[in-house]
C-alpha cells in the first residue's frame, strides 16, 4: 500500500509553507492521542460530567434522576451539621496521616541511609508495608484492635493499665483508623526518600563535609533541601490519597463509632450505596465538592510550597 | 396457639387472591415452559459465599442435571445483602435485571414497591401450589396484605450463645440458660473478670440494629406503626423508642458502664470472634453463625451452649424470623424463563432440598417436613444445639409484632437505631437517643412514601 502513493512524503518534505506543515503534524499527534483520549472521554470525563448533572436533580427510589432541583443538594449539604462533622473528620485524618507518615518515613530513611552491616535487610524490611493492599493490613489490624481479644489490650492489661477502645470509642477512632493507614502509607514513603537520598551527590555531601558541616547540620542544611522535590511529591501525593482513602475505613470501622470516622469518601459511598440508600444526587454533590477540595488543596501546594523546592 | 395462627395463615394464603389480584402482571401460561424452544436460563443472583455458597451450587448443580436440556440455573454471588440489592437496583434502571434474585428479609417492602418483581402468589394461586409445608412464621414474614410476594430461602432467628465451660467456672449452672434479660445481666455479672469471674467480658454483642429489632418483636412490641406495616396501610413512623427499647438499651448499657459487657463494635464478625476465642460469657447471634460457634467451641476447648433469645419477662411472643427470600423478575423476562424460575423455587422449597440446606448450612428450613426427612433427624441429634432454634420458632406466636416491620426505609432505620444503640452505649441517655433517630427518620419516610405513590 505504500507503493501505490510514492510521491507523497517528499512532496510534504519540499513543502515551502511550514505552518502548514505544524498543522498537519498536531492533526497527525491528535490521531495518535485518540485513544487515549477516548479512554479518558470514557472513565474520566463522562463520570465527571454525570456527577455535576447528578448534584443538580434529586433521586428516585432507584437512585435516577428525578427532575432539576437547583441547588438544593448544596443547600441541604452545607446546611447539615452532619456535613460538617464530616470535614472535620476528613481534614484532621489528612492531617493524621500525611503529616506522620512522612515525618517518620523520613526518619527511617535518615537512619537507612547509614553505612552499616546488614543494612540491607533492615531496608527491605522496612519498606515491606508497601506490599501490603489496603485490605490485608486493615483486617490484620483489625484483629490487633479488637476491644476483647486484640493484642494492643492485651499488652495494656499486661502492664495493669484500662483496654482502649481503639475502634468503638469515638475519641480513638480516627486515631486508631490513621496509625493503621500511617503504617500502611510508611513503606512507599520510605522507598521514594531512600531513593531521593541515593540520589544526594557524594561532591556536595564531601564539599559541606570539608566546609565542617557534620551531624545534624549536615542533615538540615544539605541533605534535607536536596530531598524537598521527593518530600514535596509525597506532600501532594499524600494528601490527594487521605482524601481519597476507602478500603481501610471500611474494613475497620464503617465510619463510625457516632460517624467519627466518616471521611467525605466515606459519606459519598454511605449516601449513595449503603444500607440500600440511593441518595446519588446528594452524593453527587459531595463528590463535587470533594474535586473542588482536592483541586484547591493540590493548587495551594503547588503555588506556595513549590517555591521553596529545591530543584537541580 | 403457633398452631392456631399456622392454620389462619395458611388459609389467607390458599384463599385470598384469585387472578389478577396480585400488583403486577399476570401469571404466564402453565405451558410456557414446555413451549420453549431449546434451554431457558433463569440467571440467579445470590449473597451466599463460603460453606453457604458451596451448599447452595451443589443445589444448582442437582436442579440443572434433573432438568437438563430443559432448564440451566446459573448462580452468581454477587456480594453481601446490601451489595446485592444496590446492584439490582442498577440493573431495574438499565432494563438487565436476573431472572431471579435473593433479597434480605428488610428489602421486602422495597421490592414490592420497585414494581419489577412478579409476586409469588401469581404462581401459587394459577397452580392452587400447596403452601401448607411453609413453615407459618417463615410465610408470615413475607406475606404483605395476605400475599406471599417471595419464597422465603434461608431463614434465621436469633438466639444467645454462651460458653458452659466458663458457666462452670463461675459456679453458675451450665445446663440452664439464663431467660430473661434480668437472669442474663446477673449471669454476665458474675462471670466477668472485673466482678471476679472467669471471662474477660460477661456479656458481648455487635451493635447490630438486628438485635434491637429482635427484642423488641420478642417482647411482643411493634417497630413502627401502624401495625408493623403489615395491616395494609404504610409505615408513618417508627416506634423503636418505645419503652420495651429503652428498657433493653438501658439494660445494655448498665452492663458496658460496669465493664460487665465490652464493646467491640458494629461489625458482627468481630463480636463472633471474641465469643469464638472463649473469653465472652454470652453473646447474641443468628442461628445462621451457629455452625461456625460449635467449629470454634471445639477448637478453643469449650463447651458451646445455646439459649432462647433472652426476653425482659415471659410472654407468648417471640423474635423475628429473618433471613432472605427469592423474588422473580417481571419486567424484561420471557414467560418460559419466569416458569422456569418458579419451578427451581419450588425445588428450593421441597423438604429434601431443605434438608440439605438445613443441615449445610444451618439456616432453618422453611419446610416443616424437611424436620423430619432422616438426614435432618441424624444431624439434630448430632447437634441438640439446633433444636434450640426450631423449639424458639415454634413456641413463637405468629403477631404483627413477630412478623416484624415492613417498611421500604427499613435498611435506614436499622443504620439509624445503630446510632442510637451505640450513643447510647457510649454514654448517652437511651430513651434521648433513641428518640433522636425515630425522629431523623421521619424525612426518610416521607420522602420513600412519596417516592412510591
Amino acid at each position: 500500500m505504500t507503493i501505490t502513493k510514492p510521491a507523497n512524503p517528499p512532496a510534504a518534505k519540499a513543502s515551502p509553507q511550514p505552518d502548514r506543515q505544524t498543522d498537519r503534524g498536531s492533526l497527525r499527534a491528535l490521531w495518535y492521542l485518540v485513544p487515549a483520549l477516548l479512554v479518558f472521554a470514557l472513565f474520566l470525563f463522562y463520570p465527571l460530567g454525570r456527577s455535576v448533572f447528578l448534584s443538580f436533580q434529586g433521586s428516585d427510589l432507584f437512585g435516577r434522576p428525578s427532575g432539576f432541583v437547583g441547588f438544593d443538594q448544596y443547600t441541604r449539604l452545607f446546611t447539615d451539621s452532619g456535613f460538617w462533622n464530616v470535614m472535620w473528620v476528613t481534614l484532621g485524618f489528612t492531617v493524621l496521616t500525611v503529616v506522620p507518615s512522612i515525618a517518620i518515613a523520613l526518619a527511617l530513611a535518615l537512619l537507612l541511609h547509614q553505612k552499616i552491616r546488614g543494612i540491607r535487610f533492615f531496608r527491605t524490611a522496612f519498606a515491606l508495608p508497601f506490599a501490603y493492599s489496603v485490605a490485608t493490613a486493615s483486617v490484620i489490624f483489625g484483629v490487633m484492635f479488637n476491644q476483647a481479644t486484640g493484642v494492643l489490650n492485651g499488652m495494656l492489661a499486661f502492664f495493669g493499665l484500662d483496654r482502649v477502645g481503639w475502634l468503638t470509642d469515638p475519641a480513638w477512632a480516627l486515631l486508631s483508623v490513621s496509625l493503621a493507614t500511617v503504617w500502611m502509607q510508611l513503606g512507599y514513603n520510605l522507598l521514594v526518600l531512600s531513593a531521593g537520598l541515593g540520589a544526594v551527590s557524594d561532591d556536595v555531601v564531601e564539599a559541606a563535609r570539608l566546609d565542617g558541616a557534620h551531624g545534624w547540620r549536615m542533615q538540615r542544611s544539605i541533605i534535607m533541601p536536596l530531598l524537598t522535590p521527593q518530600l514535596f511529591f509525597l506532600l501532594v501525593t499524600g494528601t490527594i490519597h487521605a482524601l481519597q482513602s476507602f478500603g481501610q475505613i471500611h474494613i475497620l470501622t464503617k465510619g463510625g463509632p457516632q460517624d467519627s470516622t466518616t471521611t467525605l469518601v466515606y459519606s459519598i459511598y454511605e449516601q449513595a450505596f449503603a444500607n440500600n440508600n440511593s441518595n446519588f444526587g446528594y452524593a453527587s454533590a459531595q463528590a463535587v465538592v470533594l474535586l473542588i477540595i482536592v483541586v484547591a488543596v493540590s493548587a495551594i501546594q503547588f503555588g506556595v510550597l513549590e517555591r521553596k523546592v529545591f530543584y537541580r | 396457639m403457633a398452631a392456631a395462627g399456622a392454620a389462619a395463615l395458611a388459609l389467607t394464603l390458599s384463599a385470598c387472591g384469585g387472578p389478577g389480584s396480585a400488583g403486577a402482571g399476570d401469571a404466564p401460561a402453565a405451558d410456557a415452559l414446555e413451549n420453549a424452544d431449546g434451554v431457558t436460563v433463569v440467571n440467579f443472583w445470590h449473597s451466599m459465599d463460603g460453606t453457604n455458597g458451596e451448599t447452595l451450587n451443589k443445589l444448582i448443580t442437582d436442579f440443572n442435571a434433573a432438568n437438563e436440556g430443559k432448564i440451566e440455573v446459573k448462580g452468581v454471588y454477587q456480594g453481601d445483602y446490601d451489595t446485592t440489592i444496590t446492584k439490582y437496583k442498577a440493573a431495574v434502571q438499565s432494563n438487565s435485571t436476573p431472572s431471579m434474585v435473593q433479597i434480605y428479609d428488610i428489602g421486602t417492602q422495597f421490592m414490592i414497591d420497585s414494581g419489577a418483581v412478579m409476586p409469588t402468589q401469581t404462581f401459587i394461586d394459577r397452580d392452587e401450589y400447596d403452601v401448607s409445608d411453609l413453615q407459618p412464621n417463615i410465610a408470615g414474614y413475607y406475606s404483605i396484605n395476605d400475599e406471599l410476594w417471595s419464597m422465603p430461602f434461608n431463614t434465621s432467628m436469633p438466639v444467645m450463645y454462651y460458653n458452659k465451660t466458663l458457666f462452670e467456672a463461675a459456679g453458675l449452672d451450665p445446663e440452664k440458660a439464663p431467660e430473661t434479660l434480668a437472669e442474663v445481666g446477673e449471669a454476665a455479672n458474675k462471670l466477668s473478670k472485673t466482678n471476679g469471674g472467669p471471662a474477660e467480658f460477661g456479656f458481648n454483642a455487635a451493635i447490630y440494629g438486628w438485635l434491637l429489632e429482635q427484642e423488641i418483636a420478642a417482647n411482643g412490641a411493634l417497630y413502627c406503626s401502624p401495625d408493623n406495616g403489615r395491616s395494609g396501610e404504610r409505615v408513618t413512623d417508627y416506634s423503636f423508642n418505645n419503652d420495651t427499647a429503652v428498657e433493653f438499651v438501658d439494660w445494655w448499657k448498665g452492663l458496658v458502664e460496669t465493664g460487665v459487657a465490652g464493646n467491640t463494635g458494629r461489625a458482627t464478625a468481630d463480636a463472633q470472634n471474641a465469643f469464638k476465642s472463649g473469653t465472652i460469657g454470652i453473646t447474641l447471634e443468628s442461628t445462621g453463625a451457629l455452625g461456625g460457634m460449635q467449629k470454634a467451641a471445639e477448637e478453643q476447648g469449650f463447651e458451646l451452649g445455646v439459649g432462647f433469645y433472652p426476653k425482659i419477662e415471659q410472654n407468648d411472643s417471640g423474635p423475628i424470623i429473618g433471613g432472605a427470600s427469592l423474588w422473580v423478575s417481571d419486567e424484561g423476562h420471557s414467560d418460559a424463563e419466569k416458569e422456569a424460575a418458579w419451578q427451581f423455587m419450588q425445588y428450593l422449597a421441597e423438604p429434601a432440598t431443605q434438608a440439605t440446606w438445613h443441615t449445610g448450612t444451618g439456616y432453618f428450613p422453611i419446610s416443616k417436613a424437611a424436620l423430619d426427612e432422616p438426614e435432618d433427624v441424624a444431624w439434630r441429634e448430632q447437634y441438640p444445639q439446633f433444636d434450640v432454634a426450631v423449639q424458639q420458632l415454634e413456641g413463637t406466636e405468629l403477631t404483627a409484632a413477630t412478623q416484624g416491620c415492613s417498611a421500604g426505609s427499613m435498611p435506614q432505620a436499622r443504620k439509624a437505631a445503630e446510632d442510637a444503640l451505640e450513643g447510647a452505649l457510649l454514654g448517652g441517655d437511651s430513651k434521648a437517643e433513641l428518640t433522636e433517630s425515630v425522629e431523623a427518620l421521619k424525612t426518610e419516610v416521607e420522602n420513600y412514601n412519596n417516592s412510591v405513590q
